[in-house]
């Protein structure tokens, strides 16, 4: 029964929404600050490659490599912010953008290393490493009634959703806390910010940091779920599909971008059976979105009624609107 | 001495906004600025909170020269202001205003505000007692929760007002804060500001309403092209021939008119 209900294929699908969610956080986190970034494709191009590179060539555990991965892309995050604090929306977003490019230009170029446009396969898999690791432990998941690919697809996705709903925690309790008034207030009013004594550019480069990080590591989560990344994963393409995420679904509470990045991976799969008019629709709708919601789906107005709703039913002064977009 | 402006000139380009301007502010007193419009008073603000660089000369807070550090750090010093046009964070409540204001005097990290330590929470706990006490003292306790750009103008500057003071300002620097207000309202501020001295803060004013001025500044210095023209008591800048002519024109002039 079990069996039926984990098919590998929704299994996969959900594992790309958690990354999605990871990516679209990874816009979210700089633009609270006001700072609209492109960057996430080239940052999570860093990470899946450090992380692909190092687990292939040194044989280090995946765990080391995603780390790696993380850091590197972080590490490229504040030599990228510093200089680019100056820069404002759209000109940022220039930036940013370029940024990416040359990010996957280096890969197709640095042939040695890269392997080029080829890409790189047989990188390590995250599920099944765990599989192995716990069968060394004489587990098996024929006990469990699941077939091997079933339990390697299931053990990714439930390690994904921990890390996402770890992830959805902490920046809002960062966004309820004297940094997040920080990044509210230079999102709001950089020059006012700046005169209450907050250290413009401290938070600024923190917010862009914090957003290469998580797009660092959810490259490296990708390329151990993939088993095979190429410079296409991180082209501009990549960079739009996750900018979109955050923007359809909104950039003033976190639960904007995490709704986003389900619809929208969602959409896709299920608009399959209209095959190639699926894009038409998932334009469209985009468009009809900007035009009538430009703050996207899910704004602080939203919260405020489902939170009302919620305290009206059940009498408590707490919640969060979880249940709607989680 | 509170403050020691020495020969500040700043250029904007060939323009000579603020050209070797000398005053000095004693501790608690209220020092106001005035001037026509265009004089410089707005550009002084900028230079004294550090928003632009000086061109030549000096700012002596307290005894430390605070040329060139940035604006943050001036606030951290004990000097805080407010805009001659609301910049108040619009979409966040009023007591959120406030609490931003307390950003220099707290010191929470990533870490602890997202694991929610226990001095996080105290500085927190402490941060929105200030901001209620603040709102309480400019009298906007009942509008905590409105969001400021749904404030009226006038609760608008005095939430300005309560912002700055939450840095705990040494100095308060007021940017025409009765601008725009009806009769009853600058009377409050009359209040209000005379409420802020009594706390031992020292401030320094703009303002264009001359009642205002006279009655609530304990010395003045008057700006004109970017000049210092005079400097006095209220008595005696209202019998300066040189203000008097600055605002309203010299007698020859009257006799082309």
């Amino acid at each position: 029964m079990l069996a039926e209900l984990f098919n590998p294929y929704y299994l996969q699908i959900g594992c790309f929404i958690l990354i999605n969610i990871i990516l679209a956080l990874s816009v979210y986190v700089p633009l609270s600050t006001g700072q609209l970034s492109l960057a996430s494709a080239g940052f999570m191009g860093l990470g899946a490659y450090t992380s692909a590179l190092l687990t292939i060539h040194f044989d280090l555990p995946i765990l080391v490599g995603i780390i790696a991965g993380t850091l590197i892309a972080g590490l490229i995050g504040i030599l990228i912010g510093l200089p680019t604090l100056r820069l404002q929306g759209v000109y940022l977003a220039i930036v940013t953008l370029g940024f990416g490019e040359v990010i996957r230009v280096v890969f197709i170029n640095w042939e040695s290393l890269t392997n080029g446009s080829v890409g790189i396969s047989g990188i390590p898999h995250i599920g099944r490493e765990i599989l192995k690791t716990l069968k060394g432990f004489g587990f098996n998941p024929q006990s469990m009634g699941l077939q091997n690919n079933q339990f390697i697809f299931l053990s990714i996705f439930v390690l994904l959703l921990i890390i996402a709903i770890f992830l959805v925690w902490f920046f809002r309790r960062q966004h309820y806390s004297r940094v997040g008034r920080a990044y509210a207030a230079i999102k709001l009013d950089e020059k006012a910010a700046e005169s209450m004594g907050i250290n413009i550019t401290y938070y600024k480069v923190l917010a862009f940091t914090q957003g290469a990080l998580l797009a660092g590591f959810a490259g490296s989560i990708y390329a151990h779920v993939l088993a095979y990344i190429s410079p296409a994963d991180f082209s501009y393409h990549r960079a739009v599909d996750i900018l979109v995420f955050t923007v359809f679904g909104g950039s003033e509470v976190i639960w904007g971008p995490v709704f986003g990045a389900i619809f929208l991976t969602f959409l896709p799969e299920v608009l399959r059976f209209i095959s190639e008019y699926r894009y038409m629709i998932y334009g469209l709708m985009i468009i009809i979105l900007m035009a009538v919601r430009p703050q996207g789906l899910i704004d602080v107005n939203i919260i405020n009624w489902i939170k009302s709703k919620k305290r009206s039913k059940r009498g408590v002064t707490h919640g969060s609107g979880s249940e709607k977009s989680m | 001495m509170v403050l020691e402006v020495k020969k500040a000139c700043k250029n904007f380009g060939g323009l000579a906004a603020v050209s070797d301007v000398s005053f000095s502010i004693r501790k608690g007193e209220i020092f106001g600025l005035i001037g026509p419009n265009g004089a410089g008073k707005t550009t002084m603000f900028n230079l004294i909170t550090s928003m632009f660089p000086l061109t030549t000369g000096e700012i002596v807070f307290q005894g430390d020269n605070i040329n060139g550090l940035k604006p943050n750090k001036i606030t951290e010093k004990g000097i805080c202001r407010t805009f001659q046009n609301i910049r108040l964070f619009p979409l966040m409540s009023a007591e959120e205003n406030v609490m931003v204001g307390v950003h220099s005097r707290s010191k929470s990290g990533v870490l602890s505000s997202v694991f929610r330590t226990k001095s996080q929470r105290k500085e927190e706990a402490a941060i929105r007692k200030r901001a209620k006490e603040l709102l309480e003292f400019v009298g906007l306790d009942d509008f905590a929760d409105i969001t400021a750009e749904n404030l009226a103008y006038g609760q608008q500057r005095r939430l300005e007002i309560a912002r700055a003071m939450a840095s705990d300002p040494q100095l308060l620097l007021l940017d025409e804060p009765a601008a725009g207000m009806n009769e009853t309202e600058t009377s409050e501020l009359f209040q209000l500001i005379k409420k802020i001295q009594t706390l031992g803060i020292t401030v320094l004013l703009i303002e264009h309403d001359m009642p205002l001025v006279m009655n609530l500044c304990d010395r003045i210095a008057v700006l004109n092209f970017g000049k210092k023209i005079a400097e006095g008591t209220p008595e005696e800048i209202q019998n300066n021939p040189a203000v008097i002519e600055a605002y309203l024109g010299s007698e020859e002039e009257e006799e082309y008119a």
